[in-house]
């Protein structure tokens, strides 16, 4: 039942930087870095707010360049827009009105510059929490040095390995394990007797995640008739599609890349074919799939560890969000304003900075009501795995432009479209 | 079965036009100017990205963009060879091979630079659109890409067997020296081949854009497959070239079919070995050109 995805929800962009080699991403990088597109990279962590009082420190790693950017810096603002919302009401009153004073640093999309620049930002400030890095594979590097240097890290990355061993690390959404399960779950309700047809790219990625879907599938009532590995960027999806319709399948779980998913949805319109497809997480429920798809995406599904029309307090945030940046809140940006709070949240009770007190106050943390609750289901609380014991994984659907959560039934805030 | 043969092999021959249009370029610099050119899929690179350009800032369609890409192309060809290839032609193949490898590095990381590493693509109201005919099925916009790769391919074919400037760039292609001896300019010759073979490139790309998405390593994806074509088509035989491609297209259309969908790939290269292996100078036998 682990680690049947191994990384986060935002899998489908680390694997668009293991594709590109190693070298030339990294050159460019360093040009970008030298041009002082982002003074971050090429200096370490620069805060970007200063106060006169004594602030509270809180790292927060995204990668803002490389293959990762895109979802970087849209946590970024998300990280911004929290610290903003905490500080305009009055800061950590436990600590005289002490602000948030958030130190922002890239890690660039690359596991060794996550873990020298974790690093760094843990030595040469004086940290209470960290929050990042949204990437599993970047976040597993960050936690083994926040474990060592014992400052706590909140993820919203999903992979089960985050809760085996670690004490410092809380993952306070949905675990990749979960998500394979919601996933065939969702294929039922399409059909009484599910037929599920999977098709997934040959990487090492694509067969973890199917194969976790296959093992669960038996338990779950759903026939699995078609399972298809296939070679990651092809040319055409025809023939593979061919073969979905060969296959009598009335749904279709595609584990791609965002190109991949792109050519395998329209040629689906084309051949005709009417299944319903679940595209996953990752780079299928963010803001720019649907740029990239347009009307082809009404109606897929996927899943997700956060939405923003989850509740009240989560449609407030994704307004104030929208306002900034033009985009819905997608889910890890979303997901990361509440893991902000909820370090508030222990700020508030440890009434220190201390990130050993901060650590044993997130332990403890339970709570059931305001921006903290902002999960699926409206709990946190930890387990000594540092798991929400609350935490559960949303069906989401492509709806006129956004998206709409839809399963399970007490989430779902708009029925599921039948294509 | 017979249904589904039948569009496996429409498939192929519908992405086989894709590959042509690249490898015939490939062919033509290698029949023409004697160079391998390592860069060619970035040239298609560029060529998408000029029509993505022109229809999400004009609401140019892409076919049409053509008329844009394949000129612009046409002028970085002559301007490459003019001032980068012409200066390494000589006996030693080493630097030819550097120099377009490390065009194809730096043209690259530009794109990487300026368009970043996201996939753009540009939908048209055709792209999803599919003409049905019994229970098989054609996509439009292949089918248009098809078309004007094949035609474009038979305009290249007529211009090099009909018009003067064709005629000296075979002439010059089966002996520069006595082509030289007879008045031709090598270096003009070798210009136009290689603007045209980029202009080919820029149409790939536009053609491609209604139903692929354009990202910076777009044209390593083609060029592979151009390689293999031009090696099965007999190195430097426009027309072996252009038969290899849709060949390699029904390879890997019914290879997906039939033997599994990560094995496309594994049935195009098992081809080429086998023809290698029993045709050492391709499908076109020996006769070059």
């Amino acid at each position: 039942m682990t680690n049947h995805r191994p990384q986060s929800g935002l899998n489908d962009k680390e694997r668009e930087g293991r594709r590109i080699s190693s070298k030339r991403p990294d050159r460019r990088k360093f040009l970008k870095a030298a041009g002082g597109a982002l003074a971050a990279g090429a200096f370490g962590a620069v805060p970007i707010r200063g106060w006169a009082a004594d602030p509270v420190n809180i790292g927060a790693l995204y990668p803002t360049t490389g293959s990762m950017a895109q979802i970087g810096v849209g946590c970024v603002a998300a990280a911004k827009l929290a610290a903003d919302m905490i500080n305009e009401a009055g800061g950590i009153k436990s600590l005289g009105g002490a602000k948030l004073n958030l130190i922002i640093s890239d890690v660039q999309s690359d596991t060794t510059v996550t873990r020298t620049e974790t690093d760094r930002l843990i030595t040469s400030n004086k940290l209470s929490a960290i929050h990042g890095c949204f990437a599993s594979a970047l976040t597993l590097i960050a936690s083994e040095v926040c474990e060592r240097a014992k400052v706590p890290i909140i993820t919203g990355s999903s992979s089960d390995q985050l809760n085996k061993g670690r004490t410092y690390t809380f993952t306070p959404f949905a675990r990749a394990s979960q998500f394979a399960k919601a996933q065939l779950q969702m294929s039922k309700l399409v059909s009484e007797r599910p037929k599920v047809a999977v098709i997934f790219e040959n990487t090492a990625f694509g067969t973890s995640t199917s194969n976790g879907l296959k093992e669960l599938a038996p338990g779950e009532g759903v026939e699995i008739v078609m399972f298809e590995p296939y070679s990651a960027g092809f040319t055409d999806a025809s023939p593979l599609i061919n073969k979905v319709k060969a296959s009598g399948a009335n749904a279709l779980f595609s584990v791609s890349y965002l190109n991949d998913l792109i050519l395998i949805v329209r040629t689906v319109k084309q051949v005709g074919l009417n299944i319903a497809i679940n595209g996953g997480s990752g780079g299928f429920v963010i803001p720019d799939f649907y740029k990239n798809v347009g009307q082809l995406a009404e109606g897929l599904q996927g899943v997700a560890h956060w939405n923003h029309d989850m509740d009240d307090n989560a449609q407030k945030v994704n307004a104030e969000y929208k306002k900034r940046t033009g985009d819905f809140l997608f889910e890890y940006a979303g997901g990361l304003v509440a893991q902000t709070y909820m370090i508030a949240d222990a700020l508030e009770r440890a009434g220190s900075a201390d990130p050993q007190k901060v650590r044993e106050a997130l332990s403890t943390l339970d709570v059931s009501s305001g921006f903290a609750a902002m999960a699926p289901g409206g709990k946190v609380k930890f387990g000594p795995d540092g798991k929400n014991v609350y935490g559960r994984p949303l069906g989401v659907q492509w709806q006129n432009g956004d998206l709409a959560s839809v399963f399970p039934k007490e989430d779902a805030r708009a029925p599921l479209i039948k294509s | 079965m017979l249904e589904t043969i039948v569009q496996a092999v429409i498939n192929g021959l519908l992405i086989g036009g894709i590959y042509a249009l690249v490898s015939i370029g490939v062919t033509l610099i290698f029949g023409v100017v004697k160079i391998v050119n390592f860069a060619q899929g970035e040239f298609v690179m560029i060529g998408m990205y000029i029509s993505f350009y022109l229809a999400t800032q004009f609401g140019i369609d892409p076919i049409l963009s053509l008329f844009v890409s394949m000129p612009v192309l046409f002028v970085i060809g002559v301007l490459v060879q003019h001032f980068l290839i012409r200066r390494v032609l000589g006996p030693n193949d080493m630097p030819q091979i550097f120099l377009t490898f490390a065009l194809s590095l730096l043209l690259l990381n530009l794109s990487l630079m300026l368009f970043t590493a996201n996939y753009r693509t540009v939908h048209t109201s055709y792209s999803d659109e599919a003409l049905h005919l019994g229970g098989l099925y054609i996509p439009v916009a292949k089918l248009i890409a098809f078309v004007v790769a094949m035609a474009l391919s038979g305009a290249l074919w007529v211009f090099l067997h009909t018009t003067d400037l064709g005629k000296a760039m075979r002439a010059a292609a089966q002996n520069r020296d006595v082509a030289t001896l007879m008045g031709i300019n090598p270096n003009r010759v070798f210009a136009v081949a290689f603007g045209a073979a980029l202009a080919l490139a820029g149409a790939a790309g536009s053609l491609l854009m209604p139903f692929y998405s354009a990202y910076p390593f777009v044209g390593q994806v083609f060029v592979l497959m151009a390689f293999v074509a031009v090696v099965l088509g007999t190195l430097g035989n426009v027309i072996g070239a252009l038969v290899a491609s849709l060949m390699m297209g029904v390879a890997e259309s019914l290879g997906i079919q039939f033997v599994g969908a990560d094995s496309g790939l594994i049935v195009v290269f098992a081809m080429l070995l086998l023809t290698l292996a029993f045709k050492p100078n391709g499908l076109g036998g020996g006769r070059v050109r």
